[in-house]
């Protein structure tokens, strides 16, 4: 499995505020990933180190085997707010984006302008929050580049704009086969088009892997109550919480859980996320409000 | 990129051309009136004395004329013209992307800021050159006879409207507004600052640069009491002021005092037997009689009119080397210090 972005030790610091410190994490490439985190994890700046934004202050960063450059046209980014000239027109958004990517992909960007139903004439600064961020991912996507990065694309869309928008991603990763990367604080956002998750917390990677890997390898477990050290030696124990007399568990494994002594339940992703953002390793962080 | 850099610069450029438009056809509007002018009092094809004597009426009735307004109009703009470069067009090129965020979708296509800031910086201050180039070389033929007939296309008022200078101050002047605009990273207080800094480079300009640039001629000679111009004096105080005739015409006066043997400037006191004024008393002569045998001398720094095409090119090429430097400067802060 090849690597669409590794990164050792990664740290950010503006000034005296670290944005990002000591971050390692592997992101392979040929996948759809989301990156999930609490505001404050360091996705943001992630992602702008990853495409050559920000200069990272120390660690390695590679993306598709190099060290990232503003200007490449091997990475694609769909900025925070998805950015637009508000006095250029759609047509001139294509255009520029033309002018500037020897790559680009004129017949994609103009279908996709059509398919999403955007006029051609009309002035950026007067499109809606969802046709903005559906302009800026079609100059992203028109650009051809082997990784696509997205950081919250979608936080500020109203739920019907959030699904539209979803699902033209995923037709471009199943179209171009592009790689991508996704940032969001809602895990319901990614479950619909990811296949691999990454957990952030505070600069530390939770958990990573396939979703339906995730999903079948960790369980809800009620039972009678008992003490750490009585729990099967396979278990990776995420998260916990007991009564006098009652046990609940949610925890990793991945041979089947077969004591009778425990009611095992599947957990949905959300559940799994939040299990790890909330869990074991430090004090609980809150999610923000879902919109 | 040259595309989107022109697009984005479209409605700036547009706005300038206009108002150069309306200057433009003002000067070539009354470009006859002053031909007619010249040749009405004689002053054009005079030759010898008669040139000093029909040179003074020319100049007398050009003040009465509408092209005296168009005149004026035209040192105002090419001293405003730089600073509205400066703010309008350089100060938001940098700083408006950083304030509306559009700098993260720039800067994630397939070109470099380098690049990108370079290609700017050359449209925005190729056009500015340009324009005060087409302004000033159009300015300077029309001007020709009223500056030569006044002698004054050398001083610091006329000078800095003249010939290549004002093609150097627009390019400077957009190039620190750019560069200030991505300093500050906010709009408004860029354009603030950049009006601040252009001004204070006209300012220091004729004050402290171009007199180094120009290397005036110093002349001490003993004082003509007869080419007094002025006597000031205090009565109480007896301190003097002289002024004497600096009798080198069209040249640009850096320097003219009275001094005293030592080289010192003389403040007098004065003698208050000849010169104090009183009923019935004889006038200034005594008091210059008395002053001639003070060993006054005259000391005058001046910058002879020959020498505006030595000082416009040595001022431009000041103006110039500050340009490329501040645009290395901003090249290196867009790759390293930006974000």
């Amino acid at each position: 499995m090849t690597s669409a972005l590794i990164a050792e030790n990664l740290t950010k610091r503006y000034g005296r505020r670290t944005a990002l410190s000591g971050c390692t994490l592997d992101i392979p490439a040929g996948h759809v990933v989301g990156l999930v985190g609490p505001n404050g994890a360091g996705k943001s700046t992630l992602l702008q180190l990853a495409c050559g934004l920000l200069e990272p202050t120390a660690g390695r960063l590679e993306v598709l085997g190099e060290r990232p450059s503003s200007g490449s046209p091997r990475v694609g980014f769909v900025a925070q707010d998805t950015p637009v000239y508000g006095g250029l027109t759609v047509a001139e958004h294509l255009r520029m984006g033309a002018h500037l990517n020897p790559s680009w992909d004129r017949p994609l960007a103009e279908r996709r302008i059509a398919q999403v139903g955007l006029d051609p004439t009309q002035k950026a600064g007067k499109l809606s929050g969802g046709q903005r961020a559906q302009l800026a991912l079609t100059v992203a996507a028109a650009k051809r580049p082997d990784l696509l990065l997205l950081d919250e694309p979608v936080a500020a869309l109203d739920p019907l704009a959030r699904r539209t928008f979803l699902q033209s991603l995923m037709e471009l990763a199943v179209e171009q086969g592009m790689s991508i990367v996704m940032s969001s604080h809602l895990v319901a956002d990614l479950e619909r088009v990811c296949d691999h998750l990454i957990v952030l917390v505070a600069s530390r990677v939770r958990v990573a892997g396939d979703v339906e890997e995730l999903l079948a390898g960790h369980h809800r477990l009620v039972g009678p109550r008992r003490d750490p050290g009585e729990l099967n030696a396979g278990w990776t124990v995420v998260d916990e919480s007991r009564t006098d007399v009652q046990s609940t568990l949610v925890v990793r494994s991945t041979a089947p859980i077969d004591d009778p002594s425990w009611q095992a339940d599947r957990l949905d992703l959300e559940d799994i996320v939040l299990a790890y953002m909330s869990g074991a390793a430090g004090p609980a962080r809150v999610l923000e409000g879902q919109r | 990129m040259t595309w989107l850099a022109w697009r984005q610069f479209r409605t700036q450029a547009i706005a300038g051309a206009a108002c150069l438009v309306l200057l433009l056809g003002a000067v070539l509007l009354t470009w006859q009136q002053v031909s007619d002018l010249a040749t009405s009092t004689g002053y054009t094809g005079c030759s010898g004395d008669a040139c000093l004597a029909a040179a003074e009426n020319f100049a007398d009735r050009f003040q009465l004329g509408l092209s005296h307004h168009v005149y004026l109009a035209t040192i105002g703009a090419l001293y405003l013209m730089p600073a509205l470069i400066g703010v309008f067009w350089g100060a938001p090129v940098v700083a408006r992307e950083l304030e509306t965020g559009t700098y993260r979708m720039v800067f994630s296509q397939s070109v470099g800021r380098g690049r990108w800031l370079l290609i700017k910086l050359a449209i925005g201050g190729l056009t500015a050159a340009l324009g005060a180039g087409l302004f000033s070389l159009l300015l300077t033929r029309w001007a020709q006879r009223i500056d030569s007939a006044s002698g004054d296309r050398i001083t610091p008022l006329i000078f800095a409207g003249r010939g290549i200078v004002p093609i150097g101050y627009a390019a400077l002047a957009f190039v620190v507004g750019v560069t200030v605009g991505m300093v500050l990273r906010r709009t408004v207080v860029a354009m603030a600052v950049t009006l601040l800094v252009v001004a204070g480079l006209q300012v220091a300009a004729p004050m402290v640069v171009r007199p180094w640039l120009a290397q005036p001629i110093t002349v001490v000679k003993p004082l003509d009491v007869s080419k007094l111009e002025g006597i000031g004096m205090d009565v109480d105080s007896l301190q003097m002021h002289l002024r004497a005739e600096a009798d080198q015409p069209g040249a640009w006066i850096v320097a003219n005092e009275v001094v005293t043997s030592t080289g010192a400037l003389f403040v007098g006191p004065a003698d208050a037997e000849t010169c104090l004024p009183r009923p019935g008393g004889t006038g200034p002569e005594r008091c210059q009689e008395w002053l001639s045998t003070q060993n006054l001398s005259q000391k005058l720094m001046y910058v002879p009119g020959s020498k505006f095409w030595t000082l416009q090119w040595r001022e431009f090429g000041l103006l110039v080397v500050l340009t490329l430097v501040l645009t290395l400067f901003s090249l290196w802060w867009i790759r390293r210090r930006l974000v």
